[in-house]
């Protein structure tokens, strides 16, 4: 079953070194600090990292961010990561290692253009893979990245009601709407999250139904970021 | 190569007062001349205020060093030992007691002048004409300050260079500084006080002064910190066609490759400009993380 779930963004910023020696955004560093150390606190026997990728895949455990592939000057720092681990994977293994979560984890990458069937079969199989398993699952992903006209994608006027509409999901618990995310509307807002939410959306299906609670919902530079835990009634 | 010439040698920390500098460091040397007739921007500093108020500017805009002149490079009337001591001294108290923690250096070759600055809380010689007074090496060891070990092609102070020639200029550069640097350690100089200076447009002319700075590469090599004094000269003028206010640009190129060569410490008349292009070349180096990166990474 599902203990608990969170729901952080996935932007290349929340790696410390990658913003220089600026701390940037502060607020959603910490609201993700908090849905991590909330989502390990009952202790689960497994945590299930789910994130958007090239392809949909297991990576291995062990596996970490490259930072060096977005800074190529922190090469020289340290150690290189995992060439060609997805991004999302990458920054939900460094959250998970912030909290000082040292348990068994899952590392699922879902291809980005995956249609919502699939995601929401392999999120039901994720759930299912161990009954008596306690699992958590955090679900690394964002909202649209054309929220403003200084945003990486530019202005559409459709992405602030959508990124609202899943602000009120999270929120509400309501994984049905989640699950109905339009794939083509989402890839035109470059709303990189929805693969990633509809295997979480999968996962809950089935258990109780969650209570949702949005610790972050705001798009401070043009990409929606929605920070949630999801817990049960 | 004179078979005075130190080794090759690891670079290390340089010491300057009571501050020590790590080998990644870049330091920027503020000039304020107490002179009426300097090349750049003559007798700005001339009053003894407005030379203070200077001061006060260049350490607000992060200056490392000041270094404090009484003589011009050029030639002209005859300034005197005791000339340029009134010209230096009293000044450089002042700025000691205005700033205890700040390097204070003091831009002559006159051992005689060395010592009274010294006496007034100078922490470094710097000896642009190349060792011409072998007495201020002496000096320097006597009161524990640092010294900059400089090249002018063996011409005597505040003289132009006249169809000097050199086989191979920055050979020459590098036999001579580190003639110079083996003789202060013997004269009982701390060696971690040491700089050297290829000293640009000192007994050379403009080719020789963008000849020393393509190879600068070769006396950082040596090891011991080198001394960058590129700012509004006439090699960048002569190179860029520009008069002596239109050379900042050119300045600032020189030092971004001397600085990317390895340069640590850089002589100048904008201190701003300096640290943005250092700091510029300090984060393509690698040297320096950037002050704020989100662009591509939101």
């Amino acid at each position: 079953m599902i203990a608990r779930a969170a729901v952080c963004p996935s932007p290349p910023l929340l790696a410390r070194e990658l913003t220089g020696r600026a701390l940037v955004l502060p607020e959603l560093r910490e609201a993700c600090a908090t849905a991590v150390a909330r989502l390990v606190e009952p202790a689960p026997d497994v945590v299930v990292v789910v994130g958007g990728g090239a392809a949909t895949a297991s990576w291995d455990p062990g596996d970490r961010l490259d930072l060096a592939a977005w800074a190529p000057a922190l090469a020289r720092a340290g150690g290189r990561g995992t060439p060609g681990l997805p991004l999302a994977l990458g920054l939900g293994a460094m959250l998970l290692d912030a909290a000082g979560y040292a348990g068994p984890r899952v590392m699922q990458a879902v291809g980005e253009a995956a249609q919502p069937e699939k995601c929401l079969r392999l999120g039901a199989g994720l759930a299912a893979a161990d009954p008596a398993a306690r699992t958590a699952v955090l679900a690394v992903g964002d909202g649209s990245a054309r929220r403003s006209p200084a945003a990486p994608g530019h202005f559409d006027e459709r992405a602030g009601p959508f990124d609202l509409a899943v602000e009120q999901a999270l929120r509400d618990g309501d994984m049905a709407a989640i699950a109905k995310i339009d794939p083509a509307l989402a890839a035109d807002l470059m709303a990189t999250g929805r693969a990633a939410w509809q295997v979480l959306a999968g996962a809950l299906d089935g258990g109780p139904a969650p209570v949702g609670e949005v610790l972050y919902a705001d798009a401070p530079l043009g990409v929606g970021y929605f920070v949630a835990v999801l817990d049960h009634r | 190569m004179s078979d005075e010439s130190a080794e090759p040698r690891e670079p290390g920390p340089l010491r300057l007062g009571k501050s020590e500098f790590a080998p990644a460091a870049k330091l920027i040397m503020a000039i304020v001349n107490r002179t009426p007739d300097s090349f750049y921007r003559p007798g700005v500093t001339w009053d003894h205020q407005k030379a203070l108020e200077r001061v006060h500017e260049v350490v607000a805009e992060g200056a490392d060093i000041l270094d404090v002149g009484g003589v011009p490079a050029k030639p002209g009337d005859e300034v005197t030992v005791a000339e340029e001591i009134r010209r230096t001294v009293p000044f450089i108290e002042t700025v000691r007691a205005a700033y205890p923690g700040l390097v204070i250096s003091v831009d002559t070759w006159r051992h005689e002048v060395g010592r009274a600055a010294c006496e007034a809380g100078a922490d470094l010689l710097n000896d642009t004409w190349g060792g011409w007074d072998p007495r201020l090496a002496e000096v320097a060891a006597e009161f524990g300050t640092g010294i900059v070990c400089s090249h002018a092609g063996g011409l005597p102070p505040r003289t132009r260079p006249f169809r000097i020639a050199y086989a191979d200029v920055m050979a020459d550069v590098l036999d001579h500084v580190l003639s110079l640097a083996s003789k202060a350690v013997r004269a009982g100089v701390d060696p971690a006080r040491i700089i050297i200076d290829p000293a640009h447009d000192f007994g050379k002319n403009s080719w020789q002064s963008l000849e020393i700075t393509r190879r600068l590469g070769e006396m950082t090599a040596a090891g011991w910190p080198v001394l960058l004094s590129a700012s509004h000269k006439d090699f960048v003028g002569e190179t860029l066609g520009t008069s002596v206010d239109n050379r900042l640009a050119g300045t600032l190129a020189a030092i971004a490759v001397g600085a990317w060569l390895g340069a640590r410490v850089f002589r100048v008349h904008n201190i701003t400009e300096t640290r943005q292009a250092l700091e510029m070349v300090g984060a393509i180096r690698g040297d320096l993380t950037p002050a704020r990166t989100v662009r591509g990474l939101a």
